[in-house]
């Protein structure tokens, strides 16, 4: 149960929901925007998440869309992972989705919730970060289309009031060779020890990870090392490690040592695989 | 219709279509004009000194009704040694120990004036394991351990944190080592863990204006919580009414009597009116009593041809920061300490030890999945020190009739059943023959392990348990006992003993569902895998009485002996003329002549059972009759593992339990199958994991993991039957084993696939690792 009090409001339209959002912040309501829930009501039935008033997207038709359009993929923020893994527009994306959480939850959890939220696996970002996605983010200006790596970096940096919109991806990544790995502390249905998604683009392997670190991540510098196919995988893999962005996570789900040996396996796995396909 | 025309088949639980259909109504389901609700306000840390506590911003919210401290509750309870506050008291010596309680309107405002609370607190240095528990110097979490009273027997040492050594002194442990030519010593470790049940604790409680108690509580001992009602609050046992209605699993962890006390002072505080207090998950795993953990130290000696001949067992039961049944499973943990294997010469130190970590009660296995793990992965090591197939040692060293345990019982054909059967059983249907381990491909590797069981049920020596039959005007039979439906069947097993007994359908015996205190015979509590024999032998008596009775009534009204009548088939009949019977429907209330004469008047059976020839153990040698019998069987896991990285997949689970007498073999089965999936998921995921200032990092299911349904085996369920002679059709106690030896089992399957000893659980990849690189922790 969450004993605080709170307001629920179900804009129609994204014009709707931004102004809402600018007249409660200016009340002292603290809004924030609502889609599956599953993190929002998880977090204030602890106390870990304070809010006076919420908005909740669902009713948003640009925030629904799921279809392709022309040469894109264009998924709404407020689409569940279940309705993405159903559709299979983007099999990576499926990959990874079902590996997040339980069908369950998955029926309420939604791509743009996911990505946005404040647990710092964020799992299903992963297959836009390889595919260098568009954002369609929606603030008081109107809309604006921005490189996802321009958006996203550790975690997604939205402006006040700003919503993530739409995310729209290459229809031509749909198609690459994939791999996705999920490794857990010992139940297929946890937190990741790490997570994995990769594909093969124009003979190069594009890799990003979560769990790994405090943050998901893909970084070029280790796409170069884990590419250089003329190098034993081992010396690749030790070069690229050098090259993470942060600490490896010392966690509940699992050392650092294990991580790292986990890591190395997986990355094994994941490069032979993908260069074994044409 | 034959003698067994019911005992023994497979009878349709008698609570099944309330359950299937969700129309079961469990504690929390009930609610009632102007109910009241209470939350529990618990600590943040491990050990600390209450330095204040400011109640005065919850008192000032609108729906609050009342607030009570540790200052309310001026007395320490226990139901061995008396150590533990209601609500904490000057200080918390667990993280998530209460140490408020409020009551309010409605739910959500007894949560928000929870939040309200504020407490400070000046941290102590936490006693986090058994070992820095036990280490010179360590912090005492009980300064006044001597002062404690101790209620049954127990034996704290004052000025330590230990609050129960049981000792086991058998034989002639010198002659022992002489004799022996091989020796495996070993530690193991098995963590804490929660019981996990479906349904969380739930209690309501209300005082009447006459100063009638009535308490609703998800529990497994509702005459016990009457019993300690009535001591520690003075108020006339009579006065206290105490309903069970049906509970969602508990697995030892209800039987624990602790919320109750809090419930039934937060009516008090509000004149009485019915408050309902709320538990929500994350309070059920820390702030209620949890799973018990063991760090054992095992010296097994053994001749060259496999047969061992002594035994040094240190078991250091980690109970928490209070005893509850943490002592009587030390206790317990020592009576059955070396496995079911004949041991001459037996040295064991079992303790209780307090930790600041959350206190232990009494958990599906009762220490046994625990000593186990411990005694069959030694049992393993002994094999591959000597060269001998493990199988074929627990066989040459099976304890049997005239052996004696290390209490120092000697064992009957009755009492202790037949473990070489089992075994036998087994290694036919786990294929043993094919060998323990074989290899798949380069990365893959299958693996069997065996892990035995016994266990006796601990009671107190004079627990007892009552039925009462009544009829009704159609000539059916109700059942009325005390035993707890907790998702076991035991009300669908009764029933049959009954209907059995009577040659009557199952249709026709009606057993009482919610068990009421103040209508329903005492059963003792609802644990100890007891309720079919305990209850079950009571359920005869009454029968027995019954026939009795309508043998009389029969002889008056057919004009012939009571000895010249038969019973069943809802007739009392001639058994040289069953022509010449009475219906039982026209003697439920007494039996009228055409001319209107009556003789009888209602049939009313009643029986009784109370435990035999139990006595105290010994304190320092552990001598004494722990169990009225023991339950042994043998199991195995066959598990298939990734070399590289230490995933695995458990794929076949098999038990072959001897159960004296199957009464029903869905519910056995089913029973044993849950305790199965219980002992693999504590096994392969469970256990709470603990910073260094002992706090909980997995207090939810976000991060503790059980086992799901797509993890599970297939299971094989076998029976062997050897009766045990007192037992009702020679049935013996079950609840409980399915579990006992599975942790040993799959540590032992593991073990063999990666060829090393893997002595800690849980068994998560990275604990494999761990333990295969050598690490110590």
């Amino acid at each position: 149960m969450i004993s605080f009090d709170f307001d629920y409001y179900q804009p129609c339209s994204i014009a709707e929901a931004v102004s809402l959002y600018h007249q409660l912040l200016a009340a002292g309501k603290l809004p924030i925007y609502y889609a599956g829930g599953t993190e929002i009501i998880s977090m204030a039935r602890m106390n870990q998440l304070f809010t006076k008033a919420v908005i909740d997207i669902k009713t948003i038709p640009e925030c629904n869309v799921l279809h392709v359009e022309g040469s894109k993929l264009v998924i709404g923020s407020a689409v569940t992972l279940t309705q993405i893994e159903e559709s299979n527009l983007f099999p990576l994306l499926s990959e990874v989705s079902k590996r997040t959480a339980d069908r369950t939850s998955r029926n309420k959890m939604t791509i743009g919730g996911n990505i946005s939220g404040k647990l710092m696996y964020r799992e299903t970002v992963l297959p836009f970060l390889l595919a260098d996605s568009q954002l369609v983010i929606a603030g008081n200006n109107g809309f604006k289309t921005v490189s996802i790596h321009e958006a996203f970096n550790e975690r997604l940096h939205l402006q006040s009031g700003e919503i993530l919109v739409q995310l729209i991806t290459e229809q031509s990544y749909s198609t690459l060779p994939f791999k996705t790995v999920k490794k857990t502390k010992q139940s297929a249905i946890d937190y990741p020890l790490l997570t994995l998604a990769a594909l093969k683009k124009d003979g190069q392997i594009r890799a990003a990870f979560s769990g790994v670190c405090r943050f998901p991540f893909r970084l070029t510098e280790i796409e170069k090392e884990i590419s250089q196919n003329q190098m034993v995988v081992d010396e690749r893999i030790d070069r690229a490690l050098k090259l993470f962005p942060a600490p490896i996570l010392d966690d509940i789900q699992g050392s650092k040592e294990y991580r790292e040996f986990v890591l190395r396996n997986t990355l094994v796995e994941i490069i032979e695989w993908l260069e074994g396909v044409s | 219709m034959d003698e067994s025309m019911i005992v023994g088949k497979n009878h349709l639980r008698v609570d099944a279509w309330e359950k299937v259909t969700g129309n079961a109504k469990f504690t929390n389901d009930y609610t009632a004009p102007g109910l009241l609700f209470a939350r529990l306000v618990t600590s943040p840390f491990a050990h600390a000194k209450i330095k204040s506590i400011d109640t005065s911003l919850a008192l000032k919210l609108p729906g609050t009704k009342a607030v009570l401290t540790g200052q309310h509750f001026p007395f320490l309870t226990g139901s061995l040694l008396k150590d533990r506050p209601v609500l904490a008291v000057e200080k918390v010596r667990y993280h998530g120990e209460p140490v408020a309680v409020v009551v309010a309107k409605s739910d959500h405002e007894a949560k928000l004036a929870a939040e309200a609370i504020q407490v400070e607190y000046e941290p102590l240095p936490v006693v986090n394991t058994v070992l820095d528990a036990l280490a010179e110097g360590a912090p005492l979490i009980h300064e006044n351990l001597g002062m404690y009273k101790v209620v049954k027997p127990a034996a704290p040492e004052p000025n330590t944190n230990i609050a129960h050594r049981q000792k086991i002194r058998k034989g002639n442990m010198e002659k022992g080592w002489a004799n022996s030519e091989v020796v495996v010593e070993a530690s193991f470790s098995y963590p804490k863990s929660d019981h996990a049940a479906m349904e969380t604790r739930c209690i309501r409680a209300q005082i009447s204006a006459g100063g009638n108690v009535t308490i609703y509580s998800a529990s497994q001992s509702p005459f016990v919580i009457k019993k300690l009602i009535s001591r520690y609050f003075n108020v006339d046992a009579g006065k206290i009414t105490v309903h069970t209605p049906f509970v969602g699993g508990s697995f030892g962890g209800k039987a624990a009597v602790c919320l109750e006390f809090i419930a039934y002072m937060a009516s008090k505080a509000v004149n009485g009116k019915e408050v309902k207090l709320v538990i929500s998950r994350e309070q059920d795993m820390l702030s209620a009593p949890c799973h018990i953990g063991l760090e054992a130290k095992v010296k097994l000696g053994c001749t060259k041809d496999g047969l061992i001949q002594a035994a040094e067992l240190s078991y250091w039961f980690d109970g928490g920061a209070y005893a509850d049944q943490g002592l009587a499973i030390a206790r317990a943990g020592a009576v059955d300490c070396t496995g079911p294997y004949h041991i001459e010469n037996v040295w064991c130190d079992s303790l209780c030890v307090y930790t600041n970590r959350p206190y232990a009660t009494s958990f599906r296995g009762f220490g046994h999945s625990e000593l186990m793990f411990a005694i069959e992965r030694a049992i393993d090591m002994m094999a591959k020190k000597l060269n001998i197939d493990p199988l074929v040692l627990r066989q040459k060293n099976a304890i049997r009739a005239g052996n004696t345990t290390p209490t120092q019982v000697v064992l009957t054909r009755s009492n202790i059943g037949s473990l070489i059967k089992c075994l036998s059983r087994l290694k036919e249907i786990i294929n043993w023959d094919e060998g323990a381990r074989i290899e798949i491909d380069e990365n893959k590797v299958r693996a069997k392990g065996i892990g035995c069981l016994w266990k006796a049920p601990t009671s107190a020596p004079n627990a007892t348990s009552g039925a009462v039959l009544s009829f009704n005007n159609d000539g059916s039979v109700n059942l009325s006992i005390g035993a707890v439906e907790l998702g076991q069947g035991t009300k669908t097993v009764l029933a049959q003993i009954v209907a059995e007994r009577l040659k009557m359908d199952m249709s026709k015996v009606h057993v009482t569902m919610e068990v009421d205190t103040r209508t329903n015979p005492e059963h003792w509590k609802t644990v100890a895998s007891t309720a079919t024999f305990m209850v079950g032998n009571a359920a005869l008596e009454a029968v027995k009485d019954v026939i009795a009775q309508l043998r009389q009534v029969g002889s008056v009204a057919l004009r012939c002996s009571p000895e010249q009548l038969e019973v069943g088939y809802e007739k009392v009949y001639l058994k040289h003329n069953p022509n010449i019977f009475i219906e039982i429907k026209d003697m439920a209330a007494g039996f009228m002549f055409p001319n209107g004469n009556a003789v009888g008047g209602q049939l009313i059976g009643r029986g009784n059972f109370i435990m035999q020839h139990l006595s105290h153990l010994d304190p320092t040698t552990g001598r004494g009759v722990p169990g009225p019998t023991w339950t042994v069987g043998a199991q195995a896991i066959e598990i298939e593992l990734d070399k590289r990285d230490f995933t695995y997949k458990i794929l076949r689970a098999a038990s072959v339990i001897d159960a004296g007498k199957v009464i029903n073999y869905k519910t056995a089965e089913s029973v044993t199958m849950g305790g199965m999936c219980m002992g693999l998921s504590i096994a392969s995921q469970e256990g709470f994991q603990f910073d260094s200032n002992g706090l909980v990092q997995n207090p939810n299911f976000r991060s503790y993991k059980l086992m799901r349904l797509t993890d599970i085996p297939e299971y094989i369920v076998e029976f062997v039957e050897t009766p045990q002679i007192d037992g009702p059709y020679g049935a013996r106690g079950l609840g409980e084993h399915g579990v006992i030896g599975i942790p040993g089992a799959l540590a032992n399957s593991l073990s063999i696939a990666v060829g090393g000893e893997l002595n800690r659980l849980p068994l998560t990849p990275e604990n494999i690792w761990k333990q295969v690189r050598g690490d110590s922790k």
